[in-house]
């Protein structure tokens, strides 16, 4: 087997914090990998058999689970969200830590009793995980997909309340919005497919590596 | 007319429906030779005999109502089941070991993410009467062999200890915390393990792999001693396949619900996912039992069992017997049917001085 290995990262908040556990395992992307402006997908690295892309973060865990990339670092949010079969996530690299939440206006909040909900619309990037937290407790979720700019949905009365990830809580208040309930917290997973973890061995060693580069850093 | 076809169903043309067909005939061959002898169960049953089999969940039946005695039918989703049920009444009385094989084609409600395909072609093997550590190499030799037959190369094989949760942890975890902790080490979510209090289960993520390193590690975590016998097996079952790779992975629950000690994944180049997989488990009233099955859709995609047959072009007025003897030596004839007829993908042309080449 000579073809190299392939690691999807996710664009954007997450990235600046995996290329330090990166460097831990020994892999140093090339130098255009950190230029924002350049076009290229696909990255090569110190290593002659691992190369990178760089994908949005619920494409990291499509990629992964359909063994295009053997490997990639992926929230279990969108982990939860798709709930593929095909994924592994067997080391807690303990970054981009945050928390998936229910959030309304505080106007709203100060009279609203979360335990007498039947019916809640909420706008979300989740619409699964939304929609499953709800029923797990008998509330009936009308899910607004939307893929940014979750904040803007209560403001303009597309939907009363968003599902959507909290790290500080600013952006909700400078919304004002409060979070009512916390879906899950949030970090982010070394991911690998399944078929690839059983039948090609660096996969294995790879998952050694990052184990003991995530330790290092606990 | 438009040809759309419901989600998950496809025309099969040539060259890929022949392939399949020599895929099928390739595979019960090296089967048979081994003893197992076909049998063929029906498309559809009463719903309720199909939900009863092992391996079949009533979500993934397509179910109708029989206009003829208003009972609920339904079309099989899996055959393994189905051989089970034959093998518990109606050969119960067949001396054992009883060796079965099948092949037929299978419905599910819904594809999954990877394999969309609602109908597919399954194919397989049961040893009926044992599930000992013979009857389990008996049956993954057989499909490794039958496999290779097939052309395909870099054959591994991902053993499993189905029930290894349950042997462990009975003692110790309420069953509503066990389905839990299994639901998260097949996922191998160690993030989640951590936080819900399964960390001390961690050590089972690790253990998996290629068999050498892997095994160690399982036998250091059973310090109890309460999978020493099983893992005397799997090394046994290992040791039996020779130079197949060999890899475990203990907590593997990928389909493998009602196996008990031993589950197998097989997995090659080329295929995307597993090519099969098999494991012992328990048919009619506990009898033990172990077999492996395939879906032979896959092996046709990564472009396995292709037939190269010489196609030799009979213009009009080719002699009858001369036809007969040219297929006789292996040639497939395509006969004009009018003087201006013509052959493209003819391969050879008969002509009074003997058959040559096309260009």
């Amino acid at each position: 087997m000579t073809e190299p290995l392939i690691i999807a990262l996710p664009k954007g908040r997450i990235l600046k914090e995996a290329l330090p556990v990166l460097a831990r395992a020994g892999i140093v992307p090339e130098a255009a990998f950190s230029d924002e402006d350049s076009r290229a997908l696909r990255f090569t690295t110190n290593l002659p058999g691992v190369d990178l892309i760089r994908v949005r973060a619920f494409d990291v865990a499509t990629f992964v689970a359909f063994g295009a990339a053997q490997l990639g670092i992926a929230g279990n949010d969108v982990l939860m969200e798709f709930g593929f079969t095909e994924i592994y996530a067997p080391v807690d690299l303990g970054i981009g830590r945050c928390r998936l939440s229910v959030a309304e206006s505080s106007a709203l909040a100060s009279g609203d009793d979360p335990r007498a909900w039947s019916h809640v619309r909420v706008a979300t990037k989740y619409p699964n995980v939304a929609r499953a937290h709800f029923a797990a407790r008998g509330v009936q979720a009308e899910c607004v997909k939307l893929n940014g700019a979750m904040e803007l949905a209560p403001l303009l009365g597309l939907s009363p309340r968003i599902v959507d990830l909290v790290s500080t809580g600013r952006t909700l208040a400078e919304n004002g919005l409060v979070e009512v309930e916390t879906i899950a917290e949030v970090s982010s997973r070394l991911i690998v497919n399944r078929a690839a973890f059983k039948t090609d061995g660096r996969v294995v060693d790879w998952v050694a590596k990052f184990r003991s580069a995530a330790d290092a850093a606990a | 007319m438009t040809a759309l076809l419901p989600e998950g169903l496809r025309d099969r043309l040539p060259p890929h429906a022949e392939a399949n067909a020599s895929l099928v005939a390739t595979l019960l061959g090296v089967i048979a030779g081994h003893g197992y002898d076909r049998v063929q169960p029906p498309l559809v049953e009463f719903e309720e005999s199909l939900a009863a089999t092992v391996g079949t969940t009533k979500r993934e039946l397509l179910r109708f109502v029989d206009p003829v005695t208003q009972r609920t039918l339904a079309l099989r989703s899996d055959i393994t089941g189905q051989v089970g049920r034959i093998a518990a009444t109606r050969l119960a009385h067949v001396p054992r070991p009883l060796r079965l094989s099948y092949a037929g084609p299978v419905l599910r409600v819904k594809g999954d993410q990877l394999t969309p395909e609602r109908e597919r072609l399954q194919l397989g093997a049961e040893l009926i009467g044992s599930d000992s550590v013979a009857a389990a190499s008996e049956v993954l030799g057989v499909a490794v062999e039958a496999l290779a037959a097939t052309g395909l190369t870099g054959i591994s094989i991902d053993l499993t200890l189905p029930d290894i949760v349950e042997t462990l942890a009975s003692h110790v975890l309420p069953q509503a915390r066990i389905d839990r902790l299994k639901a998260l080490l097949d996922m191998k979510d160690a993030g989640a393990m951590t936080a819900e209090g399964f960390a001390s289960w961690l050590p089972l993520t690790a253990a998996t792999g290629p068999l050498a390193t892997a095994l160690p590690a399982l036998r250091a975590f059973d310090h109890a001693g309460l999978l020493a016998s099983r893992l005397d097996g799997i090394e046994q079952v290992a040791a039996a396949l020779g130079d197949v790779r060999v890899t475990l992975d203990p907590t593997e629950r990928h389909g493998f619900e009602y196996q008990s000690w031993i589950g197998f994944s097989i997995f090659a180049d080329a295929i995307r996912g597993e090519v099969g997989r098999g494991g012992s488990y328990r048919v009619g009233d506990g009898e033990a039992a172990v077999g492996f099955s395939l879906y032979v859709d896959g092996l046709v995609d990564a472009g396995l069992g292709a037939t190269t047959r010489r196609r030799v072009w009979l213009p009009l007025g080719t002699p009858v017997e001369t036809a007969a003897a040219l297929r006789a030596d292996g040639y497939a004839t395509v006969a004009a049917l009018a003087a201006s007829d013509a052959c493209e993908d003819c391969t050879h042309r008969w002509t009074p001085a003997g058959v040559v080449e096309e260009a």
